[in-house]
């Protein structure tokens, strides 16, 4: 009789451990959900300066970059600091426009229609691999494991003093390094208020910064113009920004489930219409063109995005008319 | 005799010469606990087995039998009583070695999960660098912006170009186009430039990397131009 009572005893003791265990296994998981969604936060509010890398397949820029906020507006850019000179110049994103991926990696759960959300958690799982040293500077590292196959993988390194992202890794599903972004050099805070922001080369690009994408109150973009629609999305992804048709007949649909974007470019432009269909890749972006007509004309639909590459020519030959219209 | 008994016979004399299985031993001990008043039981075949083995050895023979002198002495033996106390720490220790391996084996698990995807990185980009080597058997240099067409029919050949040597290599793009040239190279990467380059403004506001993607973008006016000298022929441009 002692004996049994023994044996209960010992059972329910262990089933006591495992759930006293339980949370300080989880714990962990929710303090690296708390750094990205750190790090989101820190990647729009701080000023920033320095030079980092950018490697993939052994080939290796480094770029300088420097980031303002002031007044609550945002002044960026970044010069390419081998090859060809290439500056890019953007300013004037209200710090306060809180996009898709804002939204997404701060743990917020996004409505995609009207059965879907996405929530971060649901398609990435986070864990904390430990600390390191990036750029002089004390971080936190973060792998960030997709839980299915139409995304990637990242190893993020995360600032300990600000929570600015110093590192990130991209991860194929066999779980090799596909590019590498990296920081060598960084100043961060309160000696850059001073700074000028003037351009450094002659020749640079200024990218307008689009606000429309500005999440109000949960509402999903407006797509009403548009008369395509994906019939299948890659679980998780919402709708972040929407381009109607431009002067040069191009709009485009972007994605985002938080840390991948992709994007869809619906063409009617004639030069694009002779372009042949194309399966391409840039080191991690890939791009997927396909034909397809409505309305006897002819339209080139290009996917482009870090995601792989089956999951990007899923998309392209999802992409049909709203309306279903007589083919020629 | 029957088969059961000739089983039984066989078991027992297997374990005299110590040759039972565990099995034959067990048949025997059951069959000795429970027949009673049996004629020819165990009891006695193992007697008898006994006691011809000993006169075949010219052993002296008596025909004892100590069982029930042992038993009533067992049976007289004063209980030696088990301390609950020491009972309790005994199967305390023994669930503690069962915890620990259970905690092990957790956490041996939740590592093994970590560490999965990402050992070693630097090892593995130089890898990655070979496979790409590998497979592109393209003229990489040849293509300025990053483009770089994945098809041997339409090699070009970069003549006596120094600006093309002095071009670091430059990201690849594969291209696989299906349809024959009714484009020209140029539209080709022109478009996949200006898609990249929206992409990536498109990115860097929405994957809270900053102005990171804009890292992967190497088209230039300088590499734009480039490409136009090396395809001075048969371009038609827009």
């Amino acid at each position: 009789m002692l004996v049994k009572w023994l044996k209960n005893i010992k059972l329910a003791a262990l089933i006591a451990a495992v759930f006293v265990h339980g949370p300080l296994f989880a714990e962990p998981m929710d303090s690296a959900q708390d750094l990205m969604a750190r790090m989101a936060k820190a990647s729009k509010e701080l000023s920033y300066k320095g030079l980092f890398t950018y490697e993939f397949r052994g080939n290796l820029t480094s770029v300088k970059v420097v980031h303002i906020v002031r007044d609550g507006q945002t002044y960026e850019r970044i010069v390419h600091m081998d090859g060809p000179e290439r500056e890019i110049v953007r300013r004037g994103d209200d710090m306060d426009c809180m996009r898709a991926s804002d939204m997404l990696l701060r743990g917020n759960v996004l409505k995609i229609n009207d059965d879907s959300y996405s929530h971060l958690q649901d398609f990435y799982s986070f864990y904390i691999r430990g600390d390191a040293r990036i750029a002089g500077r004390a971080v936190s590292v973060v792998n960030v494991i997709p839980k299915d196959k139409f995304r990637y993988g990242y190893i993020v390194a995360i600032d300990k003093e600000t929570g600015l992202m110093l590192q990130s890794i991209l991860i194929n599903s066999q779980g090799k390094p596909m590019e590498r972004f990296q920081f060598v050099d960084v100043s961060i805070g309160a000696d850059l208020d001073n700074v000028e922001f003037t351009s450094e080369l002659s020749a640079s690009d200024d990218i307008d910064v689009d606000q429309s994408d500005c999440l109000k109150a949960n509402q999903p973009v407006n797509v009403s113009s548009s008369q395509w629609v994906p019939k299948w999305l890659p679980p998780g992804f919402v709708l972040s920004s929407y381009q109607p048709v431009d002067a040069e007949g191009q709009e485009s649909l972007m994605y985002t489930d938080g840390l991948a974007v992709f994007s869809v470019f619906i063409d009617s432009a004639e030069k694009s219409r002779r372009l042949p269909p194309v399966d391409a890749n840039l080191g991690a972006t890939v791009a997927v063109l396909t034909k397809t007509s409505l309305n006897n004309q002819q339209y080139a639909i290009c996917v482009v995005g870090e995601i792989p590459r089956s999951t990007a020519s899923q998309i392209a030959n999802a992409i049909s008319p709203l309306l279903a219209s007589p083919s020629p | 005799m029957s088969d059961h008994e000739e089983r039984l016979a066989e078991s027992l004399s297997a374990l005299m010469d110590g040759e039972s299985t565990e099995l034959e031993t067990h048949r025997i001990l059951k069959e000795v606990g429970t027949e009673s008043g049996v004629k020819d039981s165990v009891l006695s075949k193992w007697q008898r087995y006994h006691m011809a083995s000993s006169v075949m050895s010219g052993d002296p023979v008596a025909n004892i039998d100590f069982s029930a002198a042992i038993s009533a002495a067992i049976d007289e033996e004063e209980t030696h009583r088990i301390n609950p106390i020491q009972r309790f720490a005994g199967s305390a220790g023994r669930f503690a070695i069962a915890a620990s391996v259970a905690m092990v084996a957790v956490l041996g698990m939740q590592q093994f999960n970590t560490v999965a995807p990402s050992s070693s990185d630097a090892v593995q980009f130089a890898e990655v660098a070979v496979d790409a080597a590998q497979q592109n058997n393209g003229p990489a240099i040849q293509f300025p912006s990053g483009f770089q067409p994945n098809i041997q029919a339409r090699t070009v050949s970069a003549g006596g170009n120094n600006r093309v040597s002095q071009q670091p290599v430059m990201p690849a793009i594969q291209v696989r186009p299906v349809l024959n040239q009714q484009y020209s190279e140029q539209e080709l990467r022109a478009y996949l430039n200006d898609i990249m380059l929206k992409h990536s403004s498109h990115a860097a506001l929405n994957s809270n990397q900053g102005m990171l993607p804009f890292a992967r973008v190497t088209k230039s006016e300088e590499a734009a131009s480039f490409a136009e000298g090396s395809y001075a022929e048969g371009s038609s441009d827009d």
